[in-house]
């Protein structure tokens, strides 16, 4: 009964939904109707990004309410959320896990050093002179920030969601 | 001359014509005429047996062909059956062997195995028609030896089959042994050595002596059936021998040690009392929960297979001793229906572990493994062999439609319906008994599952799995005729009724017929039971058409799309990954832990710089057959400390050895005078 009573004395603590996102909805996008699945993928990342999207979906944020929800593989997935400089090594799973995910199919860079301009670009080990997503697979949606806040991460979400 | 003699003297041509082409004749053409003898002298023991089977019964007495006792031979409705199966799998298996020894290369094709093969068939055919003591130790002891030389046709080729070879001899003299002094005992009390003259005067012994009797024949039946625990020979010799040896042993030989408990135990000693059963259906019991627990557990193919005859075993002869038990208990229309239960799994046994071993033996033919971890992928490249041995797996389940169902299904009806019997025994042993028949069938259900899935689909797992081909024709002929029995006795066992009546009949148990056929149907007499088998399978076709055809048309309406398969990103799974025989068994081995104890180790090699980090990792598993290592192995040390104390006697000294015999002529001396 405590659990219970505890739900109901916190209540809910998501904060008051910002106003949408203005800017345009990227073509596939408009297909999912307002429900995307997010598969995210790592690709060399420091974690500082994954800390990040974690709490974008936690119960403050609460990502799931713009139609955004995780999903444990690319079958399932509508939506690739690509963190860090893709590295050697990443590389190839990288364009595995993009192929493996049904069309429509949108990609969203998180982080500056998966658009490329992040503390690792030039560094040793990455698959491209930056590292950027960019230079293996087509990316839709880019969210900078170093790492980016939640709020950042669910602006770009929405744009997917239209939400 | 009726049809069983002549069918009797053919064999027995058959078989000295086989063995003289056998020894004689170039390896070009030696396992096509041997092979053909074979097949005749099973041709014609399934002709005498199925004669028996009609009602007919023969006797001769032979006496001018032995020294001393003669040879005596009656053929009745009970040795009908056993030489009709044996004759049946022989046919089946002398063909199949054509196949495999084709080419005349490899042991299996020499001279000796081809000479000993025909004989070893014809004592299969010919101990169930013995009808005195001697006649019956001859050639039972002729079949030993036949097939004793049959295992070690391979002892070139590893070692482990010398140690097998060593073990059965060992253990098939000791039952011999156990067996004359049993069957003697009983000849000197009862005032004579046939078996019409054993049946007349088994009133004249005391119900001690009869117990005595009853107990050393039946230890050594049972450890010639393979019942726990006197079976550790058999799933050492049956894995190592040739595979149509095994698939005769297993099939054939095996039987014998049933008849041998039926012949002696309800025909000639009468039935006796109620313990004598008892410990039939305890060690059946026993051994049918222990075999297929070993089997679930085995990697080895053969092995596998070999544990399932311990376990199919116990099963007939859990019937058997529920027949005693009835007899005893005073239901003799139950007792019929257990014992024609058992027979009837004696040839449902026959039929689908010949096809299994003769299946395997394809495989060993094709990969040169027995080792389940490392087959795999052998549905493509061998479909027949891997049909054939689904049906024989299909047998061995003890589900329906397989013929294994129809006789486990049987013995469940004697055994449940048996509670109405009084008597606190069966109050308590019958709902144990159907306990263990329900345990045994569920693991059997997991050990073919694993031989089928792990060793004939999946990925292949060795290059030899990669390169294996189909098997000759030959040999899918001799495997297509077992399936072709296995398909019949699982769809018309009806027709089966009326010479199971005439066989229970001859045991002297009871005059009821247990059950009445119809090609269509089984039922039983005394209760409301009955099994359509046909129907059940038409059933079952229909719904598998009806299932296909709704899958058809539902993939034609979908949109489909060839896509890799999703491999996480970390590249294809290769067939390391894929289930093994070791690790399919491994839950059941976790809950059996206590009862198997599975010995396990794992060793870790680190790197010489750092312990952190690991060179190697070595995980071994072996399941030791435990009752063989409690039982066995300190009864041999013992005799190896009794053999290595005794040697200090004998030191080399004459006048130690004189004195021996001095003191041994005084104590002579000193025992005969008290006696006087």
């Amino acid at each position: 009964m405590g659990l219970l009573r505890k739900i109901r004395d916190t209540g809910r603590v998501a904060e008051p939904a910002p106003p949408p996102p203005g800017g345009e909805m990227p073509a596939a996008a408009r297909e999912l109707g307002g429900s995307a699945q997010v598969r995210c993928v790592d690709a060399g990342s420091c974690n500082g990004c994954e800390i990040e999207i974690g709490m974008a979906f936690n119960p403050v944020y609460d990502a799931e309410r713009y139609g955004a929800r995780l999903v444990a593989s690319p079958r399932h997935a509508d939506v690739l959320l690509v963190t860090g400089p893709v590295t050697r090594n990443m590389a190839a799973p990288l364009k595995a896990t993009v192929a493996a995910a049904a069309e429509p199919r949108l990609v969203v860079a998180v982080g500056d050093c998966a658009l490329g301009c992040g503390e690792f670009t030039g560094g040793y080990g990455l698959a491209s002179e930056t590292g950027a997503v960019e230079d293996l697979v087509r990316v839709d949606v880019r969210i900078p920030g170093c790492p980016p806040e939640p709020a950042a991460i669910i602006a770009g979400l929405r744009q997917v969601t239209g939400r | 001359m009726n049809t069983i003699s002549t069918a009797l003297a053919v064999s027995g041509a058959g078989a000295l014509t086989g063995a003289a082409a056998g020894l004689g004749l170039p390896a070009r053409i030696r396992s096509w005429i041997a092979g053909a003898l074979t097949a005749v002298v099973g041709a014609a023991g399934l002709a005498a047996g199925a004669s028996a089977l009609t009602g007919r019964t023969w006797s001769a007495s032979f006496p001018s062909l032995l020294p001393l006792a003669g040879v005596r031979l009656r053929v009745d409705a009970l040795s009908g059956l056993f030489m009709a199966v044996a004759g049946a799998v022989v046919v089946a298996v002398a063909v199949y062997g054509i196949g495999y020894a084709r080419g005349g290369h490899g042991p299996v094709a020499s001279r000796p195995a081809q000479a000993v093969l025909p004989l070893f068939a014809a004592t299969l055919v010919l101990v169930p028609a013995a009808s005195s003591v001697s006649t019956f130790l001859l050639l039972w002891e002729l079949m030993a030896l036949t097939s004793l030389l049959l295992v070690l046709v391979e002892h070139a080729e590893r070692s482990t089959v010398r140690s097998a070879g060593i073990w059965y001899a060992v253990m098939t003299h000791l039952g011999l042994v156990l067996l004359l002094t049993g069957l003697a005992l009983f000849a000197a009390k009862a005032g004579g050595e046939s078996f019409d003259a054993l049946r007349a005067g088994a009133h004249l012994l005391s119900p001690t002596v009869r117990g005595l009797v009853f107990v050393l024949c039946f230890a050594a039946f049972a450890s010639k059936a393979g019942a726990v625990p006197l079976h550790a020979w058999l799933p050492r010799a049956h894995p190592e021998a040739p595979s149509q040896v095994s698939a005769l042993m297993s099939a054939a030989m095996v039987n014998l040690g049933v008849y041998g408990t039926v012949r002696v135990g309800f025909d000639l000693l009468g039935a006796g009392s109620r313990w004598w059963w008892l410990t039939v259906l305890v060690t059946g019991a026993a051994s049918a929960v222990y075999g297929i627990l070993q089997a679930t557990l085995a990697t080895d193919l053969k092995r596998l297979l070999a544990y399932s005859t311990c376990e199919n075993l116990g099963l007939v002869f859990v019937g058997v001793g529920a027949a005693g038990l009835f007899h005893a208990g005073g239901d003799p229309a139950l007792a019929g229906l257990a014992l024609a239960a058992a027979l009837l799994h004696v040839v449902n046994h026959a039929g689908f572990k010949a096809l299994g071993f003769t299946a395997a033996g394809s495989v060993l033919r094709a990969t040169g493994e027995r080792n389940l971890d490392r087959l795999g992928g052998l549905r493509a490249k061998m479909p027949a062999t891997a049909s054939l041995f689904a049906l024989a797996a299909l047998g061995a389940v003890a589900l329906p439609p397989g013929n294994g169902f129809v006789s486990e299904w049987l013995l469940l009806q004697s055994l449940i319906h048996g509670l109405a019997v009084p008597g606190l025994t069966t109050a308590i042993v019958l709902p144990l008994a159907v306990a263990a028949i329900a345990l045994s069938a569920g693991l059997a259900a997991a050990a073919f599952v694993k031989a089928l899935g792990v060793g004939f689909f999946a990925r292949p797992r060795s290059p030899q799995a990669t390169g294996a081909t189909e098997s000759p024709a030959l040999m899918l002929t001799g495997m297509g005729l077992l399936a072709a029995a296995c398909a019949a006795l699982a769809l018309v066992p009806g027709v089966l009724a009326d010479p199971l009546a005439r066989a229970v009949a001859a045991s002297r148990l009871t005059g009821i017929p247990p059950l009445t056929g119809g090609e269509l149907r089984l039922r039983l007499t005394d209760t409301s039971a009955a099994y359509a088998p046909l129907w059940l399978a038409a059933a079952l076709v229909v719904s598998l058409v009806l299932a296909g055809a709704g899958q058809r048309a539902w993939r034609r309406r979908s949109r489909r799309r060839a896509a890799k398969l999703w491999d996480c990103g970390g590249g294809q799974p290769t067939p390391r990954m894929a289930y093994t025989a070791t690790s399919f068994a491994e839950p059941l081995q976790r809950v059996f832990d206590d009862v198997l104890a599975p010995e396990q180790d794992v060793n870790v090699t680190h790197v010489r710089e750092s312990i952190y980090l690991v060179e190697r990792v070595r995980y071994t598993n072996r399941v030791p057959d435990r009752i063989e290592h409690r039982l066995y192995t300190p009864l041999l040390a013992l005799f190896a400390e009794v053999g290595s104390r005794a040697r200090r006697l004998a030191a080399g000294s004459v006048h130690v050895y004189l004195g021996y015999g001095f003191v041994g002529v005084v104590a002579l001396l000193g025992v005969l005078t008290v006696l006087k």
